[in-house]
């Protein structure tokens, strides 16, 4: 059994008594990669920070490779990725100067790798910072996170202004460090697909709290939109359990359900009377239906 | 060689795992064929390659699939994978459930609904599935 890499247990925030998030609990494992889902203002920011080490936890703690992530000893930190929802580019500098100085902090920097990927997705490497799009700044600053080739890396909503072709290229560089199954990666993302594509754990946070988390595959399988259709009008009392919100129409009725199993079925065709129908959901259906 | 669709209910896993399996079975991927390495499928399909990698194990688990050293997975024997007819009837079943079900539903007659599917039938026929799958 190995340890993880972060593991969390009641973590908290708050911002002068006001909680910007609440007891978040969790654990990342070598080969994983989780995606992070909230509205704007659900915390996936703050809670990155927390990890990272950015801010104090006010609540709980996090460890990261074993350490308080806020007391986090030089060589731990030289072992994780970031990269920022806003980048922290020096716009003054050509794109190969950033680099370099980047790159002056590790001593385990891939230059062949960032000389091949800023060729792949390209990177004027002679070009000022502040003369690229936001697009070119978004790939350079994921390159400043990948190329010291980190144990963890975290990117905080890291393809918002990346083309098709440049987010499909960032995925594949994503499976490339997944692939080596010991390298973790932490990504937030409004974009569902990518995240559907990816991830293997999924953290959604709402209202200041992780809502759900756990395995990818065991959500869709969890989390199903019900059709139940009788013979005769549903009675007032019509209930399907677990429903999260459920809309009814004479003799048919359409529910969300949580923790759906599979078994469920036949009880409830018999307990309602009903043709019961099973519809999974997309990420993004699931997405919506938790914040209706 | 497979046909993979993220943004549907069903997750990546049961459809890679239910497309080598029916493959399997039908003998479209014969015994021996080599399946491509985790990194490669993941990459092609940009998915997760411990999605993969699960589906790989299970099916290993199940003896539709051989783990060879240092090389690729393969299809494993037909004593163990070419299962009956019947084996292979009942594993299409719950789909053409879903056919006849959503037919139903949307007031077509058993008539229309052959008819939909004997055009699919047609139209997968020249489909690249089929064709690379082939034994070379």
């Amino acid at each position: 059994m190995t340890s993880p890499y972060i593991a969390a247990r009641g973590l908290g925030k708050s911002f002068n008594g006001k909680p910007v998030l609440a007891d978040v609990s969790f654990t990342v494992e070598p080969g994983d990669v989780v995606g992070v889902l909230g509205k704007n203002g659900a915390g996936k920011t703050t809670l990155l920070e927390l990890v990272l080490g950015f801010t104090p936890a006010t609540a709980g703690a996090v460890q990261f490779f074993g350490y308080d992530s806020y007391r986090l000893p030089g060589a731990a930190k030289a072992r994780i990725g970031f990269v920022p929802q806003q980048d922290e580019l020096v716009n003054q500098l050509t794109a190969a100067d950033q680099i370099g100085v980047i790159a002056s902090f590790y001593p385990r920097w891939d230059d062949d790798l960032v000389g091949r990927l800023s060729r792949e997705w390209e990177v004027d490497l002679n070009q000022r910072v502040k003369n690229m799009s936001v697009g070119q700044r978004q790939k350079l600053s994921i390159l400043l996170g990948l190329g010291h080739k980190p144990d963890v890396l975290i990117l905080d909503e890291p393809v918002a202004s990346l083309d098709p072709v440049a987010r499909r290229q960032f995925l594949e560089q994503i499976i490339e460090v997944a692939s080596d199954g010991n390298r973790s990666v932490v990504f937030s993302s409004h974009i569902v697909s990518d995240v559907e594509r990816l991830a293997n754990k999924i953290w959604i946070l709402k209202d200041q709290r992780m809502y759900w988390q756990g395995d990818f595959d065991s959500l869709k399988d969890s989390i199903v939109r019900v059709h139940a259709r009788a013979t005769r009008p549903l009675p007032d009392s019509f209930a399907i359990p677990n429903a999260l919100n459920m809309q009814r129409n004479g003799t048919t009725a359409t529910a969300i359900v949580q923790g759906w199993r599979a078994e469920m079925h036949d009880g409830l065709a018999q307990q309602l009377e009903a043709e019961i129908e099973v519809e999974q959901l997309t990420l993004e259906d699931i997405f919506l239906e938790l914040h209706r | 060689m497979f046909i993979l669709k993220p943004h549907s209910g069903v997750p990546i896993y049961r459809q890679l795992l239910e497309q080598i399996r029916r493959m399997a079975a039908s003998g479209q991927l014969p015994p021996g064929t080599e399946l491509p390495s985790i990194r490669d499928l993941a990459l092609k399909h940009a998915i997760n390659p411990m999605t993969v990698s699960k589906v790989y194990t299970l099916l290993e688990a199940e003896g539709v699939l051989e783990r060879n050293r240092g090389k690729p997975m393969t299809v494993a024997k037909p004593a163990r994978t070419q299962s009956p007819h019947d084996k292979r009837l009942e594993q299409l079943e719950p789909h053409v459930e879903q056919v006849a079900l959503a037919a139903r539903q949307l007031e077509l007659t058993e008539k229309d609904a052959v008819k939909a599917l004997q055009e699919a039938w047609e139209k997968t026929d020249d489909e690249p599935l089929h064709r690379r799958t082939r034994p070379r």
